[in-house]
């Protein structure tokens, strides 16, 4: 009897390992670092904050990249919104909440009330950007975002009403929550990574039971073949208007984080060159995985700061990303996330002779947003490539 | 904001400026936009050429032959090659892909960031400026107002690349298989056209006349590694106003923003940068195929 | 043919050698080989340092012990220049008046008998970037002060942010007067007691401006000036300073480009147009440069009566090409060959000999700053934050930019130095000749002031 219970529950046990209680015991063990992090000195706390907050980015920029195919150069003025949301909201109304509600705790409720004031802001843009970028595809759905993207920073620069400072930025101060003796100061490190992690977790999560919905499986029908999705009856350009905003709503948040990262929302949150840096990370992460970004904003921030410590280096760090870029999408499209599963495979001996397309069984397809039309092969896409004039 | 008169003097150095502006964003867009009126790539490292061009300039003037002309022709033709390099051993590579114009979008954005990197590397983050060549470097004066007579020059050589140019590709043979094959590539490819030469050849034209905007631009800015990424962004602006792929369009839509460069510090105080933009907006969701033709027109 | 290149902001030739900065390369040897204790704190949480900082319970006063702090070691501090971009200039003077400062420091017995290191950082001219390497200067490398910023954008940014980090920092070019004026005071005043300033401030620089303004023979006023705090503010206390000490002045343009532009012509014409009989331009570093190029072909000199140049003479000692042009008149925050004292002659000649030019009053300032620090520390005989803040509160000090002492807001009460910029043969160099101090006290900018509302930032 013993020996039955025995080898059923070792059954049972190998099972569960195989289906996706590795998932729960991963999540449990990255739980339990971002837990230990705040333990963290305070500049590696810092630095990882500031991870997170680029993931989130990232991970916006690809709800819209990954899963409907459309590359974005101006996501950077929904992580503009979100900064300038909450600094504004932190600088004109402070006072007035604390009137309100009391000095102790106004700090939190005025950066409560700023982050969403901020994140409705987004939606608030995203909608009409939205709706009119994406009647443009491709390399003129890329050139419409740009062009929004340097309308907002032009605007934020000019300052036609007062409000964002010009040049100079916003000057972001998160105050401390005074309640019955205990402070706590909101924009302190380890207080700041808590707000920072529950909120990126939080968002992550939402995201991905967007993506593993009904309307993220039908995203994904469009990306594969906008026509069949059109013959069942499926409005794309609805869908990616729908993704488009959902999209901007993540990157508002992560923007919302980073104003009271850096202390400051400044314009350059909205030049093309910081919505170049989501692209840089989803790319060299992989962006036809969930957590491409995620890996993506990993290496990019990490490899940053180590070569931040050689001096002689520092000023060139640039030139390894853009080299790293090229690589990726000419020789390794599945990037960095896709260099790690196919490692895994090769050490744990699983088909190592399949593609490195990432379709090999272990990942769940929630995880995998869209790689097999990244294959050079797929014929049913190939009208898209050549028919540029006609799709816009 | 602005404290001047509401009504101020357009003055005739005002119009020239604007043209001479408008020049070297010509011949920047003119190249961004047969590249990919030809090969389907937007090449976003086209402004990192242009900086390149006035760098290789300044460097041949300064250390190799003290004479302007030659040394942009030196520069345009390095830029050229450059070009041809990138195009011949990366971009080559993605023509065939699905998704092959994001892709082509994405590795030329990696060579901004590596061209910007290695002309910091190589002049460092400083700015460098030239005289105009001697015979020109006099000023102007007409109308009260006062201009250096290069700025002539340069929206000169303007109009005769736009006019060589269009004989270019209106009337040689080279210049027929390079509309046969961007308005079908396929079909060129079966009546015997070399397309991955014919592509590496338009490439590298397209590359020279970027670094020829930048050589002669070389006396009349200064140039820094921040050259390129802010040339490019007027040079997007230019080419979708223009129409992507028309070289007409591209000469057009280059005066038209240099003249708003040259005029706008008169109407609003700081610039109207803000109208370029949209103006672009505007004329991709109203005719996204710009405001002119195709190639040749 | 005869052309003629001009270097604007690079001293060092790269343009025609490709050799890299010498300078540069020293500092950088200096960081990475004289800071030992910084390693430990590189490396991502080891073991060994997590364990110890779970097991005393706060990492933070870990970190604090574990780096520069003690009192044997080095004594490190942190700067932060501009080093890259159209004012990188500045960072390479300011890395110069620093290295002078720590090899005579050194060699003269250091502080207290300890080294000194300076880690030296970029700010790209950006606030976040600024901040970000701060908070790494004194998180990771665990300076024992701060010292540096060029930008008072920049300055804007951080000084909030110093209060938080609670290290203290002395500015030395950064010119916005709201650093130095308390919180409160205005609305954008974010002085507090850790920040303070060893330069003048562009309240104490714009007063002279308007001195200067006050003997000439202009009424129609103009500025062309940066599309950033520095900008603005310069043109606001001009007109303020103008109207509190009566000068006649209409103010008829104005223009604010944005930084590193490479084509001022549009600016320029518009200005020419609108015809003033006199401009002041607080213009800078390489964009200083690219407009006079530009500004000479317009025909802007022969046009305009009078150019007041606010930052001129911190690009033109070392810059090899297009200098400002002779008569007209320029600022510095520090005068090479004013006060006459035997401080500043052997300063100057000590600087000439080792740099071959004459000392720019970023070098100045960067130099002082090891001073301030050394004096600070033996006097406090110790490295706390908090004991260097009490010594710079209200310390008096002198230097080659002569005698001066830190006000209640912590701003040095340096006077505002105008001059006529002429050719020197001797030094084979601009130099401002004759030249006005103007002492520029708190008593003297309130009262200069009028009604305005401005800060004085003393």
């Amino acid at each position: 009897m013993s020996a039955t219970d025995t080898s059923s529950r070792v059954s049972r046990f190998r099972s569960a390992v195989a289906e996706g209680w590795t998932r729960e015991r991963f999540g449990v063990l990255g739980a339990l670092a971002l837990i230990l992090i705040t333990f963290a000195p305070p500049f590696q706390v810092y630095l990882f904050t500031d991870f997170l907050v680029v993931s989130l980015f990232a991970l916006g920029f690809n709800l819209l990249y990954g899963y409907t195919g459309l590359l974005s150069f101006g996501h950077g003025l929904f992580y503009a919104g979100g900064a300038y949301g909450i600094a504004i909201v932190l600088r004109d109304l402070g006072p007035m909440i604390a009137d309100i509600v009391g000095t102790g705790i106004s700090p939190l409720v005025t950066f409560m009330i700023g982050g969403v004031v901020g994140l409705v802001l987004v939606i608030i843009v995203a909608v009409p950007v939205g709706w009119l970028s994406v009647r443009l595809q491709e390399i003129y759905f890329a050139l419409i975002t740009l062009a929004f993207g340097m309308l907002g920073y032009s605007l934020i620069i000019q300052d036609p009403a007062g409000l964002t400072n010009g040049t100079d930025g916003v000057i972001v101060l998160l105050g401390t929550v005074d309640l019955g003796g205990t402070s706590l100061r909101i924009g302190g490190r380890r207080i700041y990574y808590v707000i920072s992690t529950i909120t990126v977790v939080a968002a992550t999560y939402g995201v991905w039971r967007i993506v593993n919905s009904p309307f993220g499986t039908i995203c994904k029908a469009i990306r594969e073949s906008p026509d069949r999705a059109a013959a069942l009856g499926i409005d794309a350009s609805h869908h990616r208007w729908m993704t488009f905003i959902i999209s901007a709503a993540v990157v508002g948040i992560a923007g919302v984080l980073r104003a009271g990262l850096a202390s400051v929302a400044s314009p350059g949150l909205t030049h093309w060159s910081t919505s170049a840096i989501a692209v840089i990370a989803t790319v060299i992460g992989g962006a036809t995985y969930f957590y491409g970004p995620f890996v993506g904003a990993f290496i990019f921030l990490y490899i940053r700061w180590a070569i931040s410590r050689f001096p002689a280096l520092e000023a060139y760090w640039e030139l390894f990303f853009g080299a790293l870029l090229i690589a990726v999408v000419l020789f390794f499209k599945q990037g960095a996330v896709g260099g790690l599963l196919l490692l895994r495979d090769r050490v744990l001996g699983n088909n190592d002779d399949s593609d490195p397309g990432g379709r090999e069984n272990t990942v769940d397809p929630g995880e995998q947003a869209s790689a097999a039309s990244d294959h050079e092969d797929e014929p049913g896409n190939d009208n898209m490539a050549t028919d540029r004039g006609d799709d816009t | 904001m602005s404290l001047t008169s509401l009504v101020p003097l357009i003055g005739i150095s005002d119009v020239v400026i604007g043209l001479s502006l408008g020049s070297r964003l010509f011949l920047i867009a003119v190249g961004l936009s047969l590249i990919f009126g030809v090969l389907g790539v937007l090449n976003f490292a086209h402004g990192g050429f242009y900086m390149l061009g006035a760098y290789v300039t300044l460097a041949v003037v300064s250390n190799v032959i003290d004479n302007f002309w030659i040394a942009a022709v030196v520069g345009a033709l390095a830029v050229g090659i450059v070009g041809a390099v990138i195009e011949f051993s990366a971009i080559r590579r993605l023509y065939d892909r699905v998704d092959s114009d994001l892709d082509q979008l994405i590795v030329t954005f990696g060579f901004v960031l590596v061209i910007h990197e290695t002309v910091r590397f190589i002049w460092g983050s400083g700015s460098y400026s030239i005289d105009p060549p001697d015979v020109f470097n006099f000023s102007v004066t007409f109308g009260g107002s006062t201009f250096n007579a290069y700025r002539l020059v340069v929206i000169g050589l303007a109009v005769a690349v736009l006019i060589g140019l269009w004989l270019f590709i209106t009337r040689t043979y080279f210049g027929s298989l390079v509309r046969g094959t961007s308005s079908d590539r396929e079909m060129a490819a079966m009546l015997g056209v070399d397309v991955p030469r014919l592509y590496t050849g338009v490439f590298f034209l397209g590359s020279v006349l970027a670094g020829l905007g930048g050589a002669l631009s070389a006396p009349l800015q200064s140039t820094s590694p921040a050259l390129g990424d802010q040339v490019i962004i007027d040079a997007f602006i230019v080419v979708v106003i223009g129409g992507l792929g028309s070289m007409s369009g591209a000469f057009v839509g280059a005066m038209l923003i240099g003249m708003m460069q040259s005029l706008g510090p008169q109407f609003i105080s700081a610039g109207s940068i803000a109208i370029p933009f949209l103006a672009m907006v505007i004329v991709l969701l109203i005719r996204p195929e710009g405001l002119f033709g195709g190639i040749g027109e | 043919m005869d052309l003629h290149i001009y270097v604007v902001s690079d001293t060092h030739g790269r343009l025609l050698t490709m050799e890299t900065e010498i300078g540069d390369d020293e500092n950088k040897e200096k960081q990475t080989g004289g800071t030992p204790t910084s390693s430990a704190s590189q490396s991502p949480i080891g073991r060994r340092r997590f364990l110890q900082a779970t097991g005393a319970g706060t990492a933070v006063a870990l970190a604090g012990c574990s780096g520069g702090g003690g009192d044997s070691g080095p004594v490190t501090l942190g700067a932060a220049y501009i080093l890259s971009g159209f004012a990188s200039l500045y960072g390479e003077e300011a890395e110069r008046g620093i290295e002078f400062a720590q090899s005579r420091i050194n060699d003269n017995g250091g502080i207290d008998g300890r080294e000194v290191d300076v880690i030296v950082r970029d700010t790209e001219a950006s606030g976040d970037t600024a901040i970000q390497q701060i908070r790494s200067l004194v998180q990771e490398d665990n300076v024992d002060g701060l010292f540096g910023l060029d930008s008072s954008g920049v300055a804007q940014a951080v000084a909030p942010q110093i209060s938080q980090l609670q290290v203290p920092f002395m500015i030395t070019h950064a010119a916005t007067p709201f650093v130095t004026s308390p919180q409160g005071e205005h609305e954008d005043s974010v002085g507090n007691e850790y920040v303070f300033r060893d330069s003048n401030s562009l309240a104490q620089d714009v007063y002279g401006a308007a001195r200067v303004a006050e003997e000439l023979d202009a009424t129609e006023w103009a500025t062309i000036g940066p599309d950033y705090a520095f900008g603005y503010e310069t043109w606001d206390y001009f007109q303020a300073y103008c109207d509190g000490l009566g000068v006649e002045a209409e103010f008829t343009a104005e223009q604010f480009p944005a930084l590193a532009t490479s084509d001022y012509t549009p600016f320029i014409s518009s200005i020419l147009d609108a015809d003033p009989d006199a401009v002041l331009t607080p213009l800078w570093g390489a964009d200083l440069t690219t407009f006079i190029g530009q500004a000479e072909d317009a025909g802007w000199f022969d046009q305009i009566d009078h150019t007041l140049f606010s930052v001129g003479m911190g690009t033109d000692y070392p810059s090899d090409g297009s200098p400002l042009p002779e008569g007209e008149y320029a600022s510095t925050r520090y005068d090479p060959f004013v006060p006459d004292s035997e401080t500043n002659n052997s300063f100057r000649e000590a600087y000439y000999e080792e740099y071959g030019t004459l000392p720019t009053y970023n070098a100045e300032g960067a130099y002082r700053a090891l001073y301030l620090y050394k004096d600070a520390i033996e006097s406090a005989g110790s490295t706390e934050a908090s004991a260097l803040v009490d010594e710079f509160t209200g310390m008096e000090h002198s230097g080659p930019v002569g005698e001066y002492q830190f006000s209640e807001t912590n701003q040095a009460t340096v006077a505002s130095v105008w001059g006529t910029v002429t050719y020197d043969d001797e030094w084979e160099s601009n130099v401002l000749d004759p030249v006005n101090r103007y002492e520029a006290g708190p008593d003297v900018l309130s009262e200069a002031l009028g009604d305005s509302d401005l800060p004085t930032g003393i």
